[in-house]
């Protein structure tokens, strides 16, 4: 949110108001405007010109008081009464008040330790607010100028932890009183003083630190570390009987550091020394605010505006993004879809190239080595009805008696064929007993021929097996048919 | 912070609205779109694949008739491949009965039907029966018939069966006149064409 930090500083006395237009890295002197008719015409032409900026209205007074308290701890709801309540107490009608709570003590209850601070008389102020709020400007706060000088001791990176800060501007001396960084007490000797004198200066320092000590604001053993800083150079002679008092360490801050630590140009800032506390604490949040509530209404709407125009980048910015990021994977792989197409058209036409060579088939080209496997595995050793009879040949040439009747070659394509022999013998005087036997003579001769691979006996002239029927005639004559029988021959081809 | 009327933020509220609706219509067209450019890209890639599949099986089948075409155009010369040709098994039938100086025979053909799953190799392949009755002189005569037949027939055939008898119980006797009877079972295979015949 820092680069939407743009908006004006004001630096405000009862006599006049000064107008620093900020923005991160860059700020511009708008000028001073007299608190007088014209003067007030001026700076409503300058509030017109940026009403749409922040302000913050740093207010440096004689009127102002500061105090410390110690309170219970408490928060959210019931520290906003609290503290209403002891403002109240302790400023009574006060319009300007506002607490800041600095830290928490370490030992005992751990109270809240604040500083509560209050402009007693502003009525100097109604015109320059007036003019604000009638063009609707966002207030961000009115400060002291005292908390604009803590920042600007920050980030000159004063480390002492008794620090008294003496700065010289618009005529005024302004000591304010530091612990550990933090603001405790300030005062403003106006211009009309002999603050001209350099004695009298390391007067006011002596006697704030009296008062300091004498309300036990300041320890009584601490030593005092006090830093002058004046463009005038009005205050370099006070440096000395400072020093000179062992309760107080004083040195010279010039001009071009406190340039260096705020990186604004040294002849700005010599041209307009008033704008060192508020560089220091533009883009810094409000600690010390003691604008009643009511001024700050339009300013949490601009910060409320602010963070919902913000969010609303953001959630543009993210949709934005993404849909960019999307978009370009989307152009990459459409990119990646046409080089593939344009691949997916070279290997057809490549296909398509090679098939247009083809041949007109009867068959796919795939079956082309089947169908001749098929045809060489349909021709391979065909039937052979030599080489069938060859073994039965031998058999029967050393069996005369045997008479084939008839024979049946089955072609297995396995490489056995079977051979049903239906036969005979050539004589039969009756003998069963000697006819099986020649038979089974037969049979074992032709299992034992070469080529053979199984000899079965399908029928015999004599069923002898126990679960066969078997029926018969002893007497009368006998017949070569009665021999008939048959066999199943597995041979190899 | 202290909440202000929501009547002063609406530019705001209306600005982070439609800035939140334009995001989200924008993330959901991108996101669209690329889901879609995802899935074209999935298919050309798929395309691709099966491309690259024709060309390779283009190749290879190129390969295979380069190396097959010869025999496969002898195959359907011979008339293994396509129709079946009866009147050409009738005549080498005749043919190869004169060659072998037989007796004349009679056949038989069957209906063509699909021959066997085990032996088609799940080609297209026919099968057509053919029972030839043919009366031999002796057994060796049958063997010769067949030699003939291997010799005249335009196609593949295998003899399936054949059954010798003897017409008569006399012994054999040296005059020309047959005393076998032979009844043989042919296949004649032929593998149907899936498409036209070549040309």
């Amino acid at each position: 949110m820092m680069m939407f930090d743009h908006s004006l500083i004001l630096l405000a006395t009862p006599r006049q108001i000064g107008v620093l237009d900020w923005r991160p890295g860059h700020m511009h002197w708008l000028g001073e405007f007299a608190a007088d008719t014209a003067g007030l015409a001026a700076f409503r032409q300058i509030v017109v010109k940026h009403a749409r900026l922040p302000v913050l209205l740093v207010v440096d007074t004689v009127d102002e008081d500061y105090r410390s308290e110690v309170l219970p701890h408490v928060q959210g709801h019931p520290r906003v009464e609290l503290l209403t309540r002891k403002l109240k107490q302790v400023f009574r009608n006060a319009r300007f008040t506002g607490a800041w709570r600095q830290a928490r003590e370490t030992m005992g209850r751990r109270d809240d330790r604040y500083l509560l601070a209050a402009l007693p008389d502003a009525d100097w102020l109604t015109p320059w607010l007036g003019e604000l709020q009638r063009e609707q400007v966002p207030l961000a706060g009115i400060t002291p100028l005292a908390m604009a000088c803590q920042h600007l001791l920050s980030k000159l990176r004063v480390q002492e932890p008794h620090t008294l800060l003496a700065c010289r501007l618009n005529n005024s001396l302004r000591l304010s009183y530091y612990h550990n960084g933090l603001l405790r007490f300030s005062r403003l000797i106006g211009g009309d003083t002999p603050t001209q004198l350099p004695g009298s200066a390391a007067d006011e320092i002596a006697k704030t630190q009296l008062y300091l000590t004498g309300q036990r604001i300041l320890p009584r053993e601490a030593r005092l570390h006090v830093l002058l800083l004046d463009p005038g150079g009005q205050l370099d002679s006070a440096q000395a009987p400072l020093n000179a008092d062992p309760a107080f360490s004083a040195r010279l801050v010039d001009m071009s550091s406190v340039a260096r630590a705020l990186r604004i140009p040294d002849d700005f800032l010599a041209a307009t020394p008033e704008v060192a506390p508020l560089a220091a604490i533009a883009g810094e949040a409000v600690q010390l605010n003691l604008a009643p509530p009511e001024l700050l209404q339009r300013h949490t709407e601009f910060r409320w505006r602010r963070g919902l125009n913000f969010a609303a980048g953001v959630v543009a910015a993210i949709g934005l993004a993404l849909t960019g990021s999307f978009w370009l994977h989307a152009q990459d792989l459409r990119d990646q879809a046409q080089q593939l197409q344009g691949e997916v058209q070279r290997g057809d036409a490549r296909h398509a190239a090679i098939v247009r060579n083809f041949p007109a088939l009867a068959t796919r080209p795939d079956q082309l080595g089947l169908t001749l496997d098929l045809a060489a595995q349909l021709t391979r050793a065909p039937f052979d009805a030599n080489t069938l009879f060859m073994p039965l040949g031998y058999a029967l040439s050393a069996h005369p008696e045997i008479v084939v009747k008839a024979l049946t070659l089955q072609d297995t394509t396995a490489g056995t064929a079977n051979i049903t022999l239906d036969a005979q013998l050539a004589d039969f005087d009756g003998n069963y007993r000697a006819a099986m036997s020649r038979i089974d003579s037969f049979v074992t001769r032709l299992g034992a021929t070469p080529g053979v691979a199984a000899v079965e006996r399908v029928n015999s002239p004599v069923d002898t097996a126990p679960t066969a029927t078997l029926t018969g005639k002893t007497a009368g004559e006998t017949k070569p048919e009665e021999t008939r029988f048959t066999l199943s021959v597995q041979v190899r081809t | 912070m202290t909440r202000p009327p929501i009547e002063s933020l609406k530019t705001s509220i209306l600005l982070l609205l439609v800035a939140g609706s334009l995001a989200a219509a924008g993330i959901f067209w991108s996101y669209k779109l690329n889901t879609e450019a995802r899935t074209a890209l999935q298919h050309q890639q798929a395309a691709l694949d099966a491309a690259h599949t024709r060309q390779r099986q283009g190749q290879t089948e190129a390969r295979l008739i380069a190396q097959h075409i010869d025999a496969y155009h002898a195959l359907i010369a011979r008339g293994f491949i396509g129709e079946e040709n009866r009147l050409a098994w009738i005549e080498a039938a005749q043919l190869a009965n004169q060659d072998a100086r037989l007796y004349g025979l009679t056949y038989t053909l069957s209906p063509r039907e699909t021959a066997p799953a085990t032996l088609a190799s799940g080609l297209p392949l026919k099968q057509t029966r053919m029972k030839v009755n043919m009366p031999l002189l002796v057994e060796t005569d049958l063997q010769r018939f067949f030699d003939a037949l291997h010799a005249r027939a335009p196609g593949i055939f295998r003899v399936s069966q054949c059954g010798l008898t003897r017409i008569t119980d006399a012994p054999p006797q040296p005059v020309n006149r047959p005393e076998l009877d032979a009844e043989c079972e042919l296949l004649w295979f032929t593998v149907a064409a899936d498409g036209k015949e070549e040309k």
